[in-house]
């Protein structure tokens, strides 16, 4: 070849080489990245909803193709041990008592664990179940009967190993305070379909609140009326619900009327559409002061499905919430968080250890959890509302040593790197197992999961692009999955 | 044959650069994407002339900004072209664009293109710029490429009023600004509002409640009697502005911005005493101290000479950062959490930027670089704080104000002479000559720990060999060699584990619950111990007392808690030197007990022993002049603890020798570490002066220098934005390129520059001039000639008018029902809380409401307990920002959980009853108690359908309880109730 030919087929092969070329060759690569990132910075679905004139909650349609219209996120708070009943962790048994091997431990931060911990077994048999075949410890019976409606992912991973950052990154997104969550950015984006209820409602139990509180279901730099409503199983169900004790219902409606009729007369005065808002928004007060003691009374509820549920009217339990959280969703409310307390099994005392309190814990969720997913499916419910159950992280394979030496209870430290969620319902496998631990249950073997690609996939099913659901916030399109990158996990799609 | 251009223009990429550039787009591509693109500009362009002059910011930068720096920007420079820098640009660095010449720059040939492969912005990424885009990027480099920065970061300069038409419209200087405006859009501006409806706006604006009667009769009666109608609304405002009210109302505004809670945030959300603070605020606003003056003490009071007590309380503003007390939790991370977030709520309150993501790695739209960013980190670094549940360092800040001068005397006394008696113990601790090393060094532990011995050139060293056990007291022996026969004092130097790295990493540190010393003399089996009087440190204002290690009763002592970074040293000296026999070896034991968040144990890593034969030593001890100064000092430290004072956390620098180095984080982390840097300010501002300390002092007055582009502007804007319910700047968070251009910049300018050079930075001043303004006084009502067309208010052709914020809400129900408190200052306050909300992590937190009879159940709302996991219902309702970080401004909502709110809550239900109280007192005919009560809430008489309205209301809850005695207020309070529910009642 002489040189001049050498020259020109250079340059043609510098030409070929030209951006797009380049990404196409390295789709399988790093390329396929840029191009995935590229492509949805101009061509993403962009959702600014539109709701109607003077009602921040009015239903949208989704603006892509949707399998779930609402959600029941039920949150363990402190984190239940994967390895006490889903992850089956054959292997770890053998090193039970055994020194935890060094390379486990090179670069790693622990909440609690000193210098070299003993690893421990699971604490407790697996069976499988099911069609399926799933294993699941003898801890959850119930829900054992109900795997084949189940979707595990057994590979969840998160960034932070402290409750209050971790709670946030499951809600929000975002380890610090003041970001939507969310319940808020799904109520924002499809406003709810009774508007009688607050379109996103937070239910307790366990006795206390998450650590990182209100911000868990705030709505960040979203409008406050897509912050989440608390609601209580025991005593008046919503803040300020009732009317003071000497106003009537037909006496507040006489001070409405009248407030109505000076407020429009205010309006004629001043032209503020903001005035003809707060008329409607004091009209749907009044619905609300009806429509929600009447979805949060269990009482009508039949006595076998209080009995299936394990409800007791006028507790707080996580089985009440179970059959609320059925209800609500019956009733069209958008989004449900449910919020049980009481998973963090250190072992430093008897609540919390592995061997004691967790037991009671399991007895206290397994009925509710198995019977909320059946009923759903009763009410024909479960094939458009998403079932979601996690912790903040999960738990180590080894035993916790706080201070570095043996504890009295049996515990597990926090384990970001491995964790298990189910999901059950609207546009998931059923019956479905995805991602594999590695055999002590430490990582993920194949197939990680992060939390944000949780949060993606839950977009996806109610039909957003999860990318596109964002607001200008500071500078920057504010999203819940974040600034990194984060993927559908088409995987475990029905 | 092909040219060397040839080469380089079909890709828009220099070849040699083509393969790094590559790589680095797809690591970080992704995170590109989140610019947030308005397309504003490109909108109906195409129709449009071509303008006289095509300038920078106006018509180029929002191309680029829009279509190019995606890609082509600060983080991603897809083939080494950015359009941030200019000199990437133009030549001789840049290639793209020749200066003069379209046809010979690469830009338009590629923007142009009609090649799919080659076209600029490639067509998956958008469409092709419009023919007018084009033309205006042509004429733009035939004018020879004029680049200027974005309008934000070019000092404001002074302006001419603008020419207006309507001459005698204007009263305020501002107003020939908005005019001017109004008139190029053909609009024209409202009428004046009724003077009882603009005092009404006027008194809440500025004081946070509505007029009371007498005040509103004293305006109107003052408006007929004076012939100058316009004394009479400065005398409204000026008495408005030297209200005691006025800082209580202002002050929410500004906590809104540093973040103040009574709380600590993530973890336990434990309380934080920092309402000394809150009240440092409320009482500077209300002496309009300047805000220059304002801005420094907040940031670097404590490096103020002669500093006063107010000075150090007031940098508890930078002490408002979450900290985590959550069992576990790693005090490093959450340090550099608070220290991140005092740099972006700095940027943010100040410069209008949010410069978070440069964290991470340059953002494409950012004036600053990750290196500059960490250039800011690096003033803020080397604070003592450190995450720690103890809040300290803290300043005792004298419960009773008049207490101040002379706490601030004894303060400054007792730091002087701490200070002298400290440097004379350091100078001989540090002093090499003082020290023989001991060798042949035998180490061991009472348990787990295990501990190992390495001979190092001088000395023995020991040091933990993997876990660390909680309890851990180490038993160090050494002979005491040679010519040694006498002992003065014995050093135990304790270091990090890997003292290289800690520098930058530190580990966790140490604390000695008990050090003891003793000799084993030849032939004796057992140790003598050996008296310790006194424990000389390298710390001169340490956390814990060292001397608290010779007390074996307490936990605490010597200590680098809870971090270390270098090795740290303490002498443990005698009262009298100790005659040391042939053959002696000392026995030196560390005893360690406090454990860290319930999982760290704060055990010595590493460490090694010497001994001195200086007698200085022993005149540290028992020299006359020192004895009689720590005599002194505990006198001055005795008569300072009898001023009652509290605990509030503030800034306090490292001392020099400790003091914490700051590096760039690989992508934001802080356990990946890159090079150091050095505090500096980012290249685009002013540099700082260069024959000044380079510290937060300087940093804080660079902020307020007129050379600052952006604080006068910022500051202005927001005062603005609380007046008018919308910025000039809208986005009043963003300043920057991604920010919305002012709607009036030359008026935003001349705010700024005359905020700054004429008056004196007083806030006074200039909300006096708005208020004052015809612009202010107009009308709010909605003139369909503008409804349409100009929904939010920006072109000002009418009045403002606003929901009340959350404190308004409540403090004007408390104020016209008569239950206002107007006690100021104090610890948080308790209001009446719904039923079941305050459940607060830690169960030990309560909240306790006082009784009716109690003014602390009615205090302004500012007083309220600002728990940040448990935000009070009431002002989380009404869009109070929970105070997590910098809130800019609030986003006003409008829901049915206001409704409740102010219906049924609590509170409400007793200032019902309040005003229902009032209104029977005003008068004996029904129509008299009503008309007073709605005076009361809209500064007005009802007009006569208002009146039947609210009597046919009365008469009806009357007749329905008519047969129930015990029921007889129920008509009043049903109509008191309606009133503090009105549109008007809730809206200034």
């Amino acid at each position: 070849m002489n040189k001049n030919l050498h020259i020109e087929a250079m340059g043609l092969q510098l030409q070929r080489q030209t951006r797009r070329n380049f990404l196409s060759a390295g789709a399988v690569g790093l390329g396929g990245i840029w191009l995935a990132g590229q492509a949805s910075a101009a061509g993403s679905v962009k959702t600014v909803p539109k709701h109607a004139p003077g009602n921040p909650l009015s239903p949208l349609a989704p603006p892509l193709p949707a399998k779930a219209k609402r959600v029941i996120f039920l949150h363990m708070v402190g984190a239940p041990s994967q390895l006490e009943l889903f992850d089956y962790k054959p292997d770890l048994l053998k090193l039970d008592g055994k020194d935890c091997p060094q390379e486990f431990l090179a670069g790693k931060r622990f909440a609690f664990i000193q210098g070299t911990p003993k690893m421990l077994g699971p604490q407790y048999p697996f069976k499988q179940h099911g069609e399926s075949g799933t294993w699941v410890s003898d801890r959850l019976p119930e829900f054992s009967k109900q795997v084949d409606k189940v979707c595990f992912i057994k590979t969840m991973q998160t960034d932070q190993f402290n409750h209050g950052p971790a709670e946030l990154m499951v809600h929000t997104g975002n380890s610090r305070m003041g970001s939507p969550s969310i319940g808020s950015w799904v109520t924002w984006g499809l406003g709810t379909e009774n508007e009688d209820l607050p379109g996103f409602i937070v239910l307790f139990s366990g006795g206390r609140q998450p650590r990182a509180g209100q911000a868990l279901w705030g709505a960040g730099m979203l409008p406050s009326i897509y912050q989440g409503v608390q609601c209580r199983s025991k005593g008046d169900p919503v803040l300020n619900i009732s009317n003071p004790k000497e106003v009537s219902r037909d006496s507040r409606r006489a001070l409405l009327d009248s407030l109505t009729r000076l407020n429009e007369q205010s309006y004629e005065d001043y032209g503020d559409p903001e005035t003809l808002t707060r008329i409607s928004q004091y009209e749907m007060a009044f619905r609300m002061q009806m429509a929600v003691p009447e979805a949060m009374d269990i009482t009508k509820e039949p006595a076998h499905v209080l009995e299936m549920y394990g409800a007791k009217p006028g507790e707080e339990s996580f089985a009440n919430n179970c059959l609320l959280a059925r209800r609500l969703a019956q009733q069209g409310v958008r989004y449900i968080q449910l919020f049980d307390w009481g998973w963090d099994s250190h072992g430093a005392d008897k609540n919390e250890a592995i061997n004691e309190g967790f037991k009671g814990k399991c007895s206290q969720i397994d009925r509710p959890m198995a019977a909320l997913l059946k009923d759903l499916e009763e009410h024909g419910l479960l094939e458009d509302t998403l079932v979601v159950w996690s912790g903040e992280f999960g738990r180590t394979p080894m035993r916790e040593n706080r201070g570095g030496t043996e504890m009295k209870f049996v515990g597990r430290d926090h384990n970001p790197s491995a964790f298990t969620m189910w999901m059950a319902g609207a546009g998931v496998k059923p019956g479905f197992t995805f991602g594999e631990t590695d055999p002590i249950g430490y990582t993920a073997a194949e197939n990680p999961v992060h939390l944000r690609d949780l949060h993606a996939t839950l977009l996806h099913l109610l039909g957003f692009d999860p990318l596109g659901l964002s607001v200008s916030f500071q500078g920057l399109d504010q999203r819940l999955t974040g600034v990194l990158p984060s993927r559908i996990i088409h995987e475990i799609l029905a | 044959m092909i040219t060397q251009s040839h080469l380089y223009t079909p890709s828009l990429m220099k070849p040699s650069h083509r393969l790094r550039t590559c790589v680095r787009s797809t690591i970080l591509g992704v995170c590109c994407t989140l610019l947030s693109v308005s397309g504003a500009f490109a909108a109906d362009a195409e129709k449009r002339a071509l303008p006289a002059n095509v300038t920078f910011n106006e018509h180029i930068r929002p191309l680029l900004t829009t279509r190019c720096t995606a890609c082509h920007g600060g983080v991603q420079q897809a083939g080494d072209v950015s359009f941030v820098y200019l000199e990437s640009v133009l030549p001789p660095e840049g290639w793209i664009i020749e200066p003069g010449n379209p046809d010979a720059s690469v830009l338009i040939e590629r923007i142009t293109s009609t090649d799919a492969d080659t076209v600029m912005p490639p067509p998956e990424h958008g469409k092709p710029l419009s023919e007018y885009e084009v033309a205006l990027f042509k004429k733009w480099i035939q004018d020879g490429v004029k680049w200027t920065n974005h309008w934000s970061f070019e000092v404001p300069k002074e302006t001419s009023l603008p020419s207006v038409k309507q001459t005698d419209w204007p009263r305020q200087r501002i107003d020939h600004f908005v005019l001017s405006e109004l008139e190029r859009r053909e609009l024209a501006p409202a009428d004046d509002e009724a003077p009882h409806r603009w005092l009404r706006r006027v008194t809440l604006d500025l004081i946070g409640l509505p007029p009371t009667p007498e005040e509103l009769e004293t305006f109107l009666r003052d408006l007929e009697g004076a012939g100058n109608s316009e004394a009479a609304y400065e005398r409204v405002v000026d008495r408005l502005l030297s209200s005691p009210r006025y800082g209580e109302r202002w002050a929410s505004v500004w906590l809104d911005q540093i973040r103040y809670a009574d709380s600590k945030g993530l973890g336990l959300d434990g309380r934080r005493n920092a309402w000394k603070y809150r009240d440092w605020v409320i009482n500077a606003l209300n002496q309009d101290m300047p805000f220059d003056q304002f801005t420094i003490k907040q940031l670097a009071g404590d490096l103020l000479p002669d500093a006063t007590i107010d000075d150090h309380v007031a940098t508890a503003a930078n002490r408002l950062t979450q900290s985590n007390e959550e069992g576990g939790t790693d005090d490093e991370e959450f340090r550099v959490a608070a220290v991140l977030d005092r740099v972006s709520t700095t940027f943010q309150t100040w410069q209008g930027l949010t410069i978070g993501c440069v964290q991470c790695h340059s953002h494409p739209y950012d004036p600053v670089t990750h290196e500059e960013y960490y250039q800011l980190v690096a003033f803020f670094n080397n604070t003592a704080d450190c995450d720690l549940d103890e809040e300290w360092p803290v300043v005792k800040a004298p419960l009773d104000p008049n207490d101040s001068e002379l706490a601030t005397r004894l303060d400054r006394e007792i730091a002087a002479l701490r200070s002298e008696i400290w440097q004379k113990e350091f100078e001989q601790l540090q002093a090499p000559s003082s020290w023989k090393p001991l060798v042949n060094l035998t180490a061991s532990t009472n348990n787990a720990t295990k501990v190992k011995v390495e001979s190092k050139e001088t000395h023995d060293e020991f040091h933990t060999d993997g876990t660390v056990s909680q309890g851990t007291d180490f038993v160090l022996e050494a002979p005491l060699l040679g010519d040694v026969r006498k002992m003065t004092a014995i050093r135990v130097t304790a270091m990090p584990l890997d003292p290289e790295r800690a520098v930058a990493d530190s580990e966790w540190g140490f604390v000695w619950s008990e050090v003891k010393a003793s000799l084993i003399t030849p032939g004796q089996q057992t140790p003598q111990p050996v008296k310790i009087d006194r424990l000389i440190v390298d710390e001169p204002e340490p956390f814990h007392d060292p001397q608290e290690s010779l007390n074996g009763k307490s936990n605490r002592g010597f200590s680098a808690y809870t971090r270390i970074h270098y090795p740290r040293q303490a002498a443990l000296v005698f009262a009298e030197p100790i005659d040391v026999p042939e053959g002696t070896r000392l026995r030196v034991e560390l005893k360690h007990r406090v454990i860290s968040l319930g999982a760290f144990p704060l055990v010595t890593r590493r460490g090694h022993l010497a001994v001195s034969e200086n007698e200085a030593f022993t005149q540290l001890v028992v020299g006359e002049e020192i004895k009689t100064q720590r005599e002194q000092l505990s006198k001055l430290r005795g008569e300072r603890n009898k001023i009652a004072s509290t605990d509030i956390p503030v800034m306090r620098e490292r001392p020099e020798h400790l003091s914490r180095p700051t590096h760039l984080f690989i992508r934001g982390l802080f356990l990946t570490k890159d090079k150091q840097v050095k505090a500096n300010v980012p290249a685009i501002f002013a540099p700082l002066p260069s024959d000044e300390p380079v510290d937060r002092l300087a940093f804080a007055m660079w902020l307020v220098s007129a050379q600052n582009p952006l604080t006068a502007r910022v500051t202005v804007n927001r005062l603005w934005a609380r007046l008018f319910g919308i910025g000039l700047v809208a986005t009043e968070e963003d300043f920057g390129s991604s920010g919305e251009p002012p709607s009036h910049p030359a008026l935003l300018d001349d705010l700024a520059w005359r905020f700054h050079h004429q008056m004196g930075m007083s806030t006074k001043s200039l909300l006096r001039e708005l208020v004052l303004s015809r612009t202010y006084r107009q009308s709010s009502r909605n003139r369909p000639d503008v409804a349409a067309s100009d929904p939010a208010n920006r072109w000002l052709a009418r009045g403002p008018r606003q929901r009340l914020s959350a404190e308004e809400v409540r403090d004007m129900a408390l104020s016209v029902s008569g239950l206002l408190s107007d006690k100021q200052f104090g610890p948080p306050v308790h209001p009446p809380i719904p039923e079941g909300v305050w459940r607060p992590f830690m169960a030990a937190d309560k909240w306790d409401t006082p009784g009716t009879d109690n003014a602390d159940r009615y205090r302004r709302s500012i007083y309220t307990y600002t728990k940040r996991s448990i935000p009070y219902p009431m002002f989380a309702a009404f869009d109070a920002p929970s105070r997590e970080f910098c809130a800019p401004r609030r986003s006003p909502s409008n829901t049915p959980v206001q409704a409740l709110m102010s219906l049924n809550d609590q509170t409400f239900v007793e200032c019902s009853a309040g005003l229902s109280k009032r209104m029977k007192d005003a008068g004996s005919s029904i129509e008299d108690q009503i008309a007073y009560g709605f005076y009361l809430v809209t500064s007005r008489k009802p007009r006569g359908a208002e009146m039947q309205e609210l009597l046919k209301l009365y008469h009806a809850s009357t007749a329905a309880t008519a047969n129930d005695p015990a029921t007889s207020s129920v008509g009043l309070a049903q109509i008191a109730s309606l009133l503090l529910n009105l549109d008007e009642s809730l809206t200034k």
